[in-house]
């Protein structure tokens, strides 16, 4: 125990990163998903495929090898961020694959008469999506994009391998000087945990208060 | 419909060519896996002794692994000169995994190890839970660690050395990293030990050795720093890289076992001090480390001399 208590300091800071990480990407992937899932929805054939090529590639490979392909072969073609902003992007980039891929359930859950509705009433695409699609599909898809959140705070530890001292990084760190990795990483996953039971709790809440009635 | 199927041609070929690319960087030593080793390739291991069969006393540990057939090692698959899986011939070649095979035919007669891939978050419990018989891998001994784990040896002692990209200036010791942003492999002494002797310095970690050089010749850190032995091999393959420092620490290396084994520990003492006074030792640290590091074999460090032996 008092190789996790004498080490609180680091492992605060390792949060705070892991939460950082986690807030940053969570805003870029929502940002990306809604492009993509407005360009596979759209009326635009060219932009269905890249949405759809952009959501197979993301999703059917592994984030590790994403975030090793940006942290070391970017460089080596000129383009170089620091390592936090690398991981925080690329991780962006991934979930934003899968948020499309909720939001377009989402989407497929509206009936298509409440588009034709929204078309008759003389909406081009962008209004019916702003106004009579979106805002119901956000609302039936708040449990899958909670959990892809959550989902999203753990993967934000595989930014440790690329050189980012998040929780897990500060927790490894931690262990080297104490080699007592059973409260080490025990005390990491509760930390993570209560992340995940804030994310589930907000999510629950929020889902309740959003319901349709149908 | 079509328009499914041609998708997932592309996707399919985007995918092979993308997992091409990225096969080269496997290994991660945070996850376990197993790889079988036969051993017996190299010479040295011919002149390996083996115990007499009054040693292996009944009931004790090298008696059960002699049962077994198998000695069963914690040890790392991507340390260069030290414990590296050959990918061609799937053996596990270097330093401390010939030191493992050479153990091996001590207790069984035979060079018979299988490596499992262990790290330093897992080794205390490896041993503890007996996974593994024994560990060798870079482990120094400390008191901490001690506590949960007991350590044969020092087999070994190395130190932490600095490397820079060439032309780099103004870094000479281990004082002048304050405030610089510097390099070290994850899970490696090099973090506690640039904490203490350079406070101010900001220390990012990578997975491997590899990643490391990659990092340095990238830019992200002005410096390196590892165990001398496997810069000085860095270095001869890189020519953009270069070891400024004479080694700033002592890291004597120990043989993981299992905490409390005492009847296993002065056992695998005894067989070092064996293989330190026939020559073993030496022919096995010629064909790995001293591969890349000049001149005769160093003095093994004295068995026990240090805190936690």
């Amino acid at each position: 125990m008092s190789a996790l208590l004498d080490h609180l300091p680091e492992f605060w800071q390792g949060l705070v990163v892991t939460l950082q990480m986690t807030a940053a990407s969570f805003v870029g992937a929502a940002a990306v998903g809604l492009v993509i899932v407005a360009m596979r929805v759209g009326p635009v054939p060219v932009l269905r495929t890249v949405a759809t090529v952009y959501v197979e590639t993301l999703q059917n490979l592994p984030l590790l090898v994403l975030l090793v392909l940006a942290v070391f072969g970017l460089p080596e073609i000129g383009l170089k961020a620091g390592l936090t902003t690398t991981a925080i992007v690329v991780i962006a980039l991934y979930e934003g694959a899968y948020i499309a891929e909720a939001l377009r359930s989402g989407v497929n859950a509206i009936s298509s008469g409440q588009g034709e509705a929204a078309r008759a009433l003389g909406l081009t695409f962008g209004q019916s999506l702003r106004h009579v699609v979106l805002p119901q599909a956000l609302r039936t898809v708040v449990q899958p994009i909670g959990n892809i959140f959550i989902a999203l705070t753990m993967n934000t530890s595989l930014a440790a391998a690329v050189g980012v001292v998040e929780l897990t990084a500060a927790a490894n760190r931690v262990n080297l000087l104490e080699a007592q990795p059973i409260p080490i990483f025990v005390g990491a996953g509760l930390a993570y945990a209560a992340v995940a039971a804030c994310a589930g709790f907000v999510t629950g809440r929020l889902e309740r208060r959003l319901a349709v009635a149908r | 419909m079509v328009s499914i199927k041609r998708v997932a041609a592309v996707a399919a070929v985007a995918m092979a060519g993308l997992t091409a690319c990225a096969g080269t960087d496997s290994a991660s030593s945070a996850v376990p896996g197993a790889a079988p080793s036969e051993g017996g390739g190299s010479g040295v291991l011919a002149d390996a002794p083996v115990a007499a069969a009054a040693d292996i006393l009944p009931g004790s540990t090298m008696e059960k692994i002699k049962q077994r057939g198998e000695l069963i090692v914690g040890g790392s698959l991507d340390a260069p000169l030290l414990s590296q899986q050959n990918p061609a011939t799937g053996e596990v070649e270097g330093f401390d995994a010939d030191l493992g095979k050479a153990l091996a035919k001590y207790i069984i007669g035979q060079p018979k190890v299988k490596i499992v891939n262990s790290a330093s978050e897992t080794r205390e419990a490896l041993l503890s839970n007996g996974t593994v018989d024994v560990v060798f891998q870079t482990y120094t001994i400390t008191p901490e660690r001690a506590e949960q784990v007991s350590f044969a040896g020092p087999y070994y002692s190395s130190g932490l050395s600095i490397a820079v990209k060439k032309g780099t200036t103004g870094i000479s010791s281990p004082q002048d990293l304050n405030g610089k942003t510097v390099i070290a492999g994850a899970n490696t002494p090099a973090i506690p030990a640039i904490k203490k002797l350079a406070p101010q310095a900001k220390i990012i970690t990578f997975g491997g050795d590899p990643e490391c050089v990659q990092a340095l010749k990238q830019d992200r850190g002005v410096a390196y720093v590892q165990d001398e032995t496997l810069l000085v091999a860095d270095a001869k393959k890189d020519p953009e890289l270069q070891v400024v420092s004479k080694p700033f620490t002592q890291d004597p290396y120990g043989i993981g076992l299992k905490h409390g084994d005492d009847q296993f520990k002065s056992f695998v003492n005894d067989w070092l001090k064996k293989i330190q006074a026939n020559g073993v030792w030496q022919g096995i640290w010629k064909n790995s480390l001293g591969t890349v590091v000049q001149g005769e074999a160093p003095t093994p460090p004295e068995i026990g001399s240090v805190p936690g032996s």
